[in-house]
């Protein structure tokens, strides 16, 4: 029995360390820093169904541990996603998540029955959570227009579908189980932190979209407390993604809750980092004596009588 | 299907590598600006005039980003065994400040080489436009089309060296000059131009390069980097004399590596319209025709 396989309802993981969605490129990127037949899986950068050129630059800026983005999901669009960057990614020996953003159910619908008919993917992830783009964030927002996305992605075949989900609303809880009651297989928890920079010299947004993404280890510990609130809440299996950068925080997350988790940010300046988990994680489950990493997944015990 | 072949960028180095580098030397150029060796063999032999590297602090999280940095120079053991990088910089912010205070034998994470450094010359005159700390790239530059010293693994071969290497350098005043010594080379013609009129041309680079275009301007071909108002006259200057031009960005960029699409810039498609594109992937040098300045 592999010790570190993972199972999301209808998508099995040879390993839960996954790399997140515009983190990575098209994988072709870190072709040169990573064996990606080492990894859980990945998730190549968001594909919508038209060609985007993106936000105007400044599109990151650095802050205090972290990293505020707003690339305005640049991607050449879903049709040339299929027919030249699939195809590379389907030949590599690891799950392929691939990661859909659209502004309306049809266009997430023709996206998924293509995918579904597509060789080499093993699931599909939804990014109803971009804080980047204009129209992006409802979906992620409201309980009922997350469940309709995932019901209709579902709808169009078998793939499992992962919802990644916004942080930016009041509670997660119950738009994570309305995508878990619509039919989703696992939660991503989470996207970027809105956020902003200022140059207050010069009266001026450092970003060039004015607004921005935060992500980086400065969003971990909220990226857990949420993690946490929906372990706790809502029945769907979590993959965890905020901040990680070493093993420790691997196994926060999973002790929090999650059953796998994305190294998100950590891919642009530690690119080896995704690899060195794996072979942490083994250690990990051999050192706390268990048969797989499964046993500890939401074992963080609350003690309320102190 | 798509091949690995076909669909590779310029700037997409298959053979580059993160390293753990052991910082060999440091020395102050200039004001505001240093020079830091690193050792680092396998990057060392790797590497050619124009790419550049992403440095990283070897532990904590702020600093959290690598920086990029274009190679200075390359340098050789007792052996004559190239085992490390030079790279010059200029301290703007957190990290280039830190940098300042690192000691011989700390380390640090970088990895590389990245991009797709300047083109082999190709005409009879070599003209390097510098402005500021874009003066960098021009020592390996020049070097290299002089003939002293060969780059890359394997090493690069000019078919046949430029007959003429000139390096027009501007900086804003005397005391931001670097590197003199080390672009004392024979065969080098070195002319120099500061703002303030404190050493050399008192003026703009650009003029020193129309001066150099005044002649024999069929014949030159010009590499330039620095900041992007001044690489922009010099695209300028270039394309009404009708002269071959490859600019050096200094996008600020997350990851280097082509995974981040932060570091973008408008380039020209074939049909006229414009898309944003990787200067770490595509560049980061470009023909100056390419791009919207």
């Amino acid at each position: 029995m592999n010790p570190l396989a993972v199972q999301l309802n209808r998508l099995t993981l040879q390993n839960p360390i996954l790399v997140a969605s515009g983190t990575f490129g098209y994988a072709k990127e870190m072709t040169a820093y990573v064996d990606f037949a080492k990894l859980g899986g990945i998730i190549p950068k968001t594909v919508t169904p038209q060609p985007r050129p993106g936000n105007p630059p400044p599109r990151t800026v650095e802050t205090a541990s972290g990293l505020l983005n707003s690339i305005g999901l640049d991607n050449d669009g879903f049709d040339q996603f299929v027919a030249e960057k699939l195809p590379y990614l389907a030949g590599l020996r690891t799950s392929v998540i691939v990661n859909i953003a659209a502004k309306t159910n049809d266009e997430f619908r023709r996206m998924a029955t293509v995918l579904n008919a597509a060789e080499g993917v093993a699931a599909v992830e939804l990014n109803i959570s971009c804080p980047n783009v204009s129209g992006g964030v409802d979906f992620g927002t409201n309980p009922e227009l997350a469940a309709d996305v995932v019901r209709t992605v579902c709808d169009a075949g078998d793939l499992p579908v992962i919802a990644k989900l916004t942080p930016n609303v009041t509670s997660v809880v119950p738009i994570a189980q309305a995508v878990a009651d619509a039919g989703a297989d696992a939660v991503s928890l989470i996207n970027t932190f809105q956020g902003m920079a200022i140059n207050w010299k010069k009266r001026r947004p450092v970003l060039g979209n004015v607004l921005g993404g935060l992500s980086g280890p400065a969003i971990k510990p909220l990226a857990l407390r949420i993690v946490w609130q929906v372990a706790q809440a809502a029945q769907i299996p979590i993959i965890g993604v905020g901040g990680i950068q070493c093993i420790d925080d691997v196994m926060e997350f999973i002790v929090a809750g999650a059953s796998a988790i994305q190294v998100g940010t950590a891919n642009f300046y530690d690119p080896g980092l995704a690899n060195r988990l794996v072979d942490e994680l083994t250690d990990v489950v051999a050192q706390e004596k268990v048969e797989s990493l499964t046993d500890l997944v939401g074992t963080l015990q609350i003690s309320r009588a102190q | 299907m798509n091949t690995t072949e076909q669909s590779c960028l310029p700037g997409m180095v298959f053979s580059a590598r993160q390293h753990t580098a052991v910082v060999d030397g440091i020395r102050e150029m200039a004001k505001e600006t240093w020079a830091i060796r690193l050792r680092q063999p396998e990057l060392a032999e790797q590497i050619t005039p124009g790419q550049f590297f992403m440095i990283r602090t070897a532990d904590g999280s702020d600093p959290l980003l690598g920086r990029p940095f274009a190679l200075y120079d390359t340098y050789a053991d007792q052996d004559g065994r190239v085992v490390g990088i030079e790279f010059g910089f200029v301290v703007v912010g957190k990290l280039t400040s830190l940098m300042t205070h690192w000691k011989v034998g700390d380390t640090v994470d970088v990895w590389g080489p990245l991009g797709n450094g300047f083109p082999i010359p190709s005409a009879k005159r070599l003209i390097c436009v510098a402005g500021g700390i874009g003066q960098t790239p021009f020592l390996a530059v020049a070097t290299e089309a002089i003939g002293l010293k060969r780059y890359g693994l394997p090493q690069r071969q000019l078919q046949e060296r430029p007959e003429s290497v000139t390096l027009c350098y501007g900086v804003r005043s005397r005391e931001y000059l670097s590197g003199l010594d080390d672009f004392s080379l024979s065969d080098l013609q070195v002319e120099v131009a500061t703002d303030d009129g404190s050493y050399g041309y008192h003026g703009f680079v650009t003029e020193l390069l129309q001066q150099q275009l005044e002649t024999d301007r069929h014949e030159a071909e010009v590499f330039c980097c620095g900041p992007e108002p001044m690489m922009k006259a010099v695209a300028a200057v270039c394309r009404d004399a009708s002269v071959k031009c490859w600019l050096s960005l200094e996008t600020p960029m997350a990851c280097g590596f082509g995974a981040c699409f932060s570091c973008v810039t408008k380039v020209r498609e074939d049909d006229g319209t414009w898309d944003y594109r990787r200067t770490c992937v595509e560049g980061p040098v470009f023909e100056a025709d390419r791009l919207v300045l």
